[in-house]
């Protein structure tokens, strides 16, 4: 392996804006995306021998970014339940909740996705993976993907253009 | 509209992100892990650490009052209350008024960030030598409620609470951490 590992660059140049948005999606910060995402590129390019012929590198690493963050709340948080989660006052909008120039109307539909529906939204617009590495990927079936990015296009539409809905005969 | 713009328009959002991270610097950090990979005492020690570091919750509020102490007349969003041996117990019922909650626990004299929405404060940086006994030492058991135990933050540390939310998106705990104390995160 050649130290220099130009596919490596080339591939963290291709692709690190794209796992950066997705990580974004499911941490809802950007330092803390930016983070984990920079970690799980290094531990790519510490196994980029194997990573490199993984169907989809760019999904492993989002998916190691995604597991390192699981990782540190428990290991770095102390949680205590709260109360009563449905109370809560004052819940800004997604705009708010992002450093970013990101679309807040499209943020905001985007989180209101379960989060099965986010993730295959995330593999397959965002990092452009085919319904089959989608499927691999969520450990999940080809036709179950299809079913959640209809559906997740369908809340979509409905969140982002409700007013042509209504234009719609039933 | 079409469902193939409405793809597109939802596309150009990850474009709106950059990932300013040179690639020497994820290469630097790359040849460490490598390097670090080589000396499986690390790496067996560092799963150690993790391992006991996972943090159960056991209980559901408010049955965690204190024995002896009155509940409070009227429930409020959140209570602080500050015992004769010197620890603090932070009952939280909503996340409401975040600035409050952070000043009341400065006054009792714990460095602290309260963040409910939106963005840690950018000063705020993580403990570097967070660790489960630490982590142990400063916030006692299980909880709820969360009992902080203020003589136990070593010099120059603060606390940070924020909440954890639910994959769905909905803020399900109160999660406590370790910051560098500065005056831009936890206070003058």
């Amino acid at each position: 392996m050649g130290a220099n590992r130009p596919d490596f660059a080339e591939f963290y140049r291709r692709s690190k804006d794209e796992c950066l948005f997705t990580v974004l999606l499911s941490v809802g910060d950007r330092d803390t995306a930016q983070e984990l995402l920079a970690e799980a590129f290094a531990r790519a390019w510490a196994s980029w021998r194997t990573v490199s012929r993984h169907p989809a590198p760019a999904a492993w690493v989002v998916r190691t970014a995604l597991n390192a963050h699981v990782s540190r709340w428990r290991r770095h948080r102390r949680e205590v339940p709260l109360a009563d989660p449905g109370a809560i006052a004052d819940r800004p909008t997604a705009g708010e909740a992002f450093d970013s120039p990101v679309d807040p109307r499209i943020m905001a539909a985007l989180l209101r996705l379960p989060e099965r529906q986010r993730q295959v939204v995330a593999l397959r617009l965002f990092l452009d993976l085919d319904t089959a590495r989608t499927a691999a990927a969520l450990g999940i079936a080809p036709g179950t993907v299809q079913a959640h990015l209809g559906r997740a296009i369908a809340a979509l539409r409905a969140d982002l253009m409700p007013e042509r809905q209504k234009e719609i005969p039933s | 509209m079409n469902d193939d713009d409405l793809i597109t328009l939802v596309r150009e959002q990850r474009g709106s992100v950059e990932m300013t991270t040179p690639v020497d610097q994820i290469i630097g950090r790359g040849r460490t892990l490598r390097a670090r990979r080589r000396l499986p005492g690390v790496a067996a020690g560092a799963l150690a650490v993790a391992a006991a570091a996972v943090l159960a919750v056991t209980a559901l509020l408010p049955a965690g009052h204190q024995a002896g102490r009155p509940l409070p007349a009227q429930l409020t969003a959140w209570t602080v209350t500050r015992h004769a041996d010197g620890t603090i117990t932070v009952t939280v019922r909503q996340l409401r008024d975040p600035q409050g909650l952070q000043r009341t626990l400065r006054a009792d004299g714990v460095p602290a960030s309260v963040t409910f929405f939106g963005h840690e404060p950018r000063a705020c940086q993580r403990y570097p030598r967070m660790s489960a006994a630490l982590m142990a030492e400063v916030f006692g058991g299980h909880g709820p409620p969360l009992v902080i135990h203020p003589k136990a933050l070593p010099h120059g540390v603060g606390v940070q609470l924020n909440p954890m939310h639910h994959p769905h998106g909905a803020p399900i705990a109160l999660a406590a951490g370790l910051v560098q104390a500065s005056p831009g995160c936890t206070g003058p």
